[in-house]
């Protein structure tokens, strides 16, 4: 996790010019960093190239969470279970703390990016 | 004045018909590494001909609109990111809005408009990396002003054009811009066939009274590839000698 975590950071600081230091692994992204579409598809470029692992944007950035929450309340199906088959670098632990969450906001964190990667690493 | 170019390898895409072959001989002498598509071995083999002045200066790689299997491969075999991108793919179909078989129009769309959004993914995300890159789509100046049978095309141009013209909006930060052409009656290829079958109804509206030839166009294209042209960013260019600017 650490040497992920810290390539990501210095991507991270490199597209957002913002020190370093200011990103941790607890840190929000578009929250906190305040990342736009722009910086997340830069992104998304960077993890592609620097990792050498493909990058579903609308998966590493959560972009259909909000989506997959609204269709598992609509089946009936119980949410955490909905989302961790669809977003299955994701731990149940870090769905289930992302829940109460999501009313303030865009809730990706960097953590999640350094998930995604690892996951993307061990699983092609 | 002597063109510069920031980059050197060119994407041209459609590179077998005649003005790619044009534009690629001009890039060529100006010092650029074109990489031509093509999208069957006849395709492949005009290239051939056409270039055989330019052994090695330049290079060819698969792609065709009906097969979205061959973006994957697209520049895998060459991964040299390109610096720059000419698009002059634009399937031809002809029938009045309310006689087109249903299954020819998806198929059009599908083939000229989606397939073109999934190439400018893949290659904005390339030069986005290198935080460079110039695009040039021709259009054509039916997209605006077609004629009866000609609105599947002039539809297809119109929506290939935002595409473009967005892509320069939403990347030119990030050193990504882009410009469409669109040319009148050009002297070669389908172009020519039209003026022939009827040069008073074609030409005879041109105010500069002839039509332009694939070297003129060749010249404005690598202009518009050029340092010089840098102020042009997500805007569409008439290129006609005037036809669309009056009645």
């Amino acid at each position: 996790m650490k040497e992920v975590f810290e390539r990501i950071r210095q991507m991270l600081a490199d597209i957002l010019d913002v020190e370093g230091d200011e990103i941790l692994p607890e840190t929000y992204i578009v929250r906190e960093l305040g990342a736009e579409s722009i910086d997340l598809l830069e992104l998304a470029v960077s993890l592609n190239s620097g990792f050498n692992v493909e990058i579903n944007d609308g998966d590493i950035f959560l972009s259909r969470l909000r989506d997959y929450v609204t269709e598992a309340k609509g089946k009936k199906d119980d949410v955490v279970l909905y989302l961790l088959e669809r977003l299955p670098f994701l731990k149940k632990d870090r769905i289930e703390e992302m829940m109460p969450d999501l009313e303030d906001g865009p809730t990706l964190k960097v953590k999640d990016l350094v998930s995604y990667v690892e996951w993307r690493q061990e699983n092609g | 004045m002597k063109l510069e170019f920031s980059g050197t390898r060119a994407l041209v895409l459609g590179g077998s018909c005649d003005l790619a072959l044009c534009l690629a001989g001009c890039m060529i002498k100006a010092g650029l590494f074109p990489v031509l598509t093509y999208r069957s071995q006849k395709g492949q083999d005009r290239i051939s001909d056409g270039l055989k002045a330019f052994c090695g200066a330049y290079s060819t790689c698969y792609l065709d609109f009906s097969d979205r299997d061959s973006i994957g491969p697209l520049l895998q075999e060459d991964p040299v990111i390109p610096d720059f991108m000419v698009d002059f793919v634009q399937g031809d179909i002809e029938c009045l809005i309310a006689s087109g078989e249903s299954d020819d129009i998806n198929r059009y769309f599908s083939q000229n408009v989606s397939f073109r959004a999934e190439i400018l993914k893949k290659v904005a995300r390339m030069m986005l990396g290198q935080k460079r890159g110039r695009l040039v789509y021709i259009s054509s100046s039916a997209a605006l002003r077609p004629n009866p049978g000609q609105g599947f095309y002039s539809a297809a141009k119109l929506a290939s054009e935002a595409l473009y013209r967005n892509l320069g909006l939403e990347l030119a930060g990030r050193g990504i811009t882009t410009v469409t052409l669109r040319p009148g009656y050009i002297d070669e290829g389908r172009g020519r066939q039209f003026i022939r079958k009827d040069h008073d109804a074609s030409i005879g509206k041109v105010p500069i009274k002839r039509a332009l030839t694939a070297r003129e166009v060749a010249e404005t294209i690598l202009f518009y590839l050029s340092d010089s042209a840098r102020g042009f960013n997500a805007t569409e260019i008439s290129l006609d000698g005037g036809l669309t600017a009056g009645k």
